[in-house]
């Protein structure tokens, strides 16, 4: 399916510039893919994307599942054909320059391709042999990656009897072998506790800074876009929705943020309106939304503002399950762009309950 | 997790200098050592893959090995000696079992790469800056090893029985039986085109194994390999000559029963050669469409 990409107005987008970036490294215009579905139906995945990442910079992609972060990774690691748009890595087109590109490019992908039949150390030394560096030079750089990640010490095990954690730093360091100039990590954290994904992103942060490298990750959690990342693009079925510094978007939002989520019962629906249109009323309150649980509401002045809210709320008999004060994290950020949250599934640390407030 | 990157910078302009060391056969020669590993780090599979042939071979000769001799007392129907055959069923069978035994190989063959497209293995392969044919061939170069090594097993067996009384002549002695593995692992590796593109377009292991499964035993069983052409049922006679696996096996057999039948040879290359390249080529094509 070739469809004529044409920029579509619409209103999430004026975060996104369509500026043309000589000096960016990595550069995506109007990026379309659509997979086929051999026989089902057609899957628009990505829609019109498009930005730019500059070198050295550490660039993150944050979105919740199947907001097509993969595929855009995969389709700018030449791993797979766009379906229209135009992809530039280093000023080389992904589909005529694949060989030159991969050469400067490093990938660690989100299922964990480690051989477990190999030891750690021969899975190195394998990656590092086919990027044709000598002999000499992977011994030595596959000694250097298992001291840094901590992986010595298992080093001639086979890597099927590594932990969960230990396989995703082998798979990093798989990617990293060759010295690649951009990196490209598809959630690098998931599924590791959170001793391990503070020394990751320690790592992370220290290649970025000492080696210089460029680094393109993807995310679905808020906390480690808003720990590593310059920069952030949040992308929620095909689209970006919204680009910015971290601080950037989150000043978007405005100061406070109150969320009340209202008891689920059959009459659910109808007091969540109610309770927006309360808010709305209360003054100081510059906006109000609803999401899936309930209502926020945007204020200069959280704590005041949240007792005449409860005040109005309760008078008004609708049912509040739970409030919330909270300045803007990126959760917010994304609630705000996309109506809705980023993980439900998950008990979300976004609420600090009431009267827990920290300010 | 935080030691020194610095050393690292040191070592980063001479790596990414060197990047061109190196080259197609270096590539094919990394992939046919992993796969190998692979193989002798699995046992169970080592096992079965050198050691369920032999187990073939003494069952299929005990089995078929009296109605042969029975059927052949006055020499071949349509032969042209009337006196018994100076060897045994073993020896008919042997280049049979050997064709069996890559026919197998070969039908396995798409597992592995079933896996490493589950696992997210072929993805380092392919966003390394190597060619991807290099991927296919260091693959089939394993497979190829792999099966002549299991023929190689087959036929020392074979000569060990031999000083057991049991009558094999090996008519081409050493040099025939090194040519027999070769044409096996040829033989093999052409037939490995069929798992492996089944197992490309599937990218699953019950349909790749369905799939093989359901060829390899009709194969087999509509050919030359298990008893020769004149002892064949009518029909299945003239399936057998359309049959690659025939040629194979008549070349073999001719091979370890009366000399070097060059027409035998020349045919057996001819179809290895043609179902090689079809097959091949249909998963070449497959692997190329790899993510697409
Ligand atoms: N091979 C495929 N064939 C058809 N549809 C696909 C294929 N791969 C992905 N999709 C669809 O494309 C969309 C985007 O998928 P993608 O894997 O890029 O999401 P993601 O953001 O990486 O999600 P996750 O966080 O779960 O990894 C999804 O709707 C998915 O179902
Ligand atoms: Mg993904």
């Amino acid at each position: 399916m070739s469809e004529a990409v044409t920029p579509r107005p619409d209103s999430k987008k004026k975060a996104v510039p369509a500026r043309s970036s000589k000096g960016s490294l990595i550069d995506v215009r109007h990026l379309v893919k659509v997979y086929a579905g051999g026989g089902q139906e057609e899957v628009k995945a990505v829609n019109d994307v498009s930005f730019s990442v500059s070198e050295g910079e550490f660039f993150g992609f944050l979105g919740p599942n199947g907001a097509g972060k993969t595929t855009v990774i995969r389709i700018i690691t030449t791993l797979l054909p766009k379906t229209s748009g135009s992809i530039r890595v280093a000023g080389m087109d992904v589909e005529r320059d694949g060989a030159q590109i991969r050469r400067i490019i490093g990938y660690t992908g989100q299922s964990i391709g480690v051989d477990g039949e190999l030891t750690g150390r021969e899975n190195l030394w394998l990656i590092g042999r086919l990027y044709h560096m000598p002999k000499s030079l992977v011994k030595e750089r596959v000694e250097e990656l298992l001291e840094v990640l901590q992986l010595k010490d298992a080093a001639d095990r086979r890597a099927y009897t590594y932990s969960g954690g230990m396989r995703r730093r082998l798979d990093l360091g798989a990617g990293l072998v060759h010295h690649p100039r951009i990196l490209f990590l598809d959630e690098p954290t998931t599924g590791l506790d959170p001793q391990t994904r503070n020394a990751v992103w320690e790592y992370l942060r220290r290649l970025h800074r000492e080696e210089k490298m460029t680094i393109f990750l993807t995310t679905q959690y808020m906390e480690e876009a808003d720990q590593l990342c310059q920069r952030i693009a949040i992308i929620d079925q095909g689209k970006i929705v919204a680009e910015g510094s971290p601080t950037e978007l989150k000043a978007a939002i405005g100061a406070d943020i109150i969320t009340v989520r209202i008891t689920r019962d059959e009459a659910f629906e109808k007091s969540r309106d109610r309770a927006l249109e309360i808010a709305r009323m209360v003054p100081g309150v510059s906006r109000a939304t609803i999401f899936d649980e309930g209502v926020s509401a945007h204020t200069a002045d959280g704590g005041a503002t949240l007792l005449e809210v409860l005040r109005r709320l309760d008078t008004e008999k609708v049912p509040v399950h739970q409030v919330a004060l909270a300045h803007p994290t990126l959760d917010e950020v994304f609630l705000q762009h996309t109506g809705r949250q980023m993980r439900v599934e998950e008990v979300k640390p976004m609420s600090r309950g009431f009267g827990r407030r920290r300010r | 997790m935080v030691t020194d990157v610095g050393h690292a910078q040191r070592v980063i302009t001479r790596t990414r200098d060197s990047e061109t060391s190196g080259g197609v056969l270096t590539e094919i020669g990394l992939v046919t050592w992993r796969s190998l590993v692979k193989l002798t780090r699995t046992p169970v599979l080592l096992f079965f893959s050198l050691f369920m042939p032999l187990i073939w071979l003494v069952m299929f000769s005990q089995t078929f090995g009296t109605v042969f001799s029975s059927a052949t007392s006055g020499g071949l129907p349509g032969g042209g000696s009337p006196t018994p055959l100076p060897y045994d069923y073993v020896a008919v069978l042997l280049p049979g079992i050997t064709v069996m035994t890559a026919i197998q190989s070969a039908s396995q063959s798409g597992f592995a790469m079933v896996s490493d497209l589950e696992s997210g293995f072929m993805d380092k392969f392919f966003v390394a800056p190597i060619r991807r044919s290099s991927v296919l061939a260091g693959k089939l170069l394993a497979d190829g090893l792999r099966m002549a090594a299991q023929a190689g097993i087959i036929l020392g067996i074979a000569a060990l029985l031999t000083l057991a009384g049991w009558r094999i002549p090996f008519a081409t002695g050493v040099f025939g039986a090194v040519l027999i593995m070769f044409l096996a692992a040829a033989f093999g590796v052409a037939f490995s085109g069929l798992s492996n593109t089944v197992a490309l377009r599937t990218k699953n292991t019950e349909s790749t194994m369905m799939v093989s499964f359901s060829l390899t035993f009709p194969l087999l069983f509509l050919s030359t390999a298990m008893l020769p052409k004149a002892l064949l049922p009518s029909w299945v006679q003239s399936f057998s000559t359309v049959n690659p696996v025939s040629y194979m096996a008549d070349a073999a057999r001719a091979l370890i029963l009366t000399g070097y039948d060059w027409t035998a040879l020349g045919n057996a290359i001819i179809a290895i050669a043609a179902f090689g390249i079809i097959l091949n080529g249909l998963a070449v094509m497959a692997f190329r469409a790899q993510g697409k």
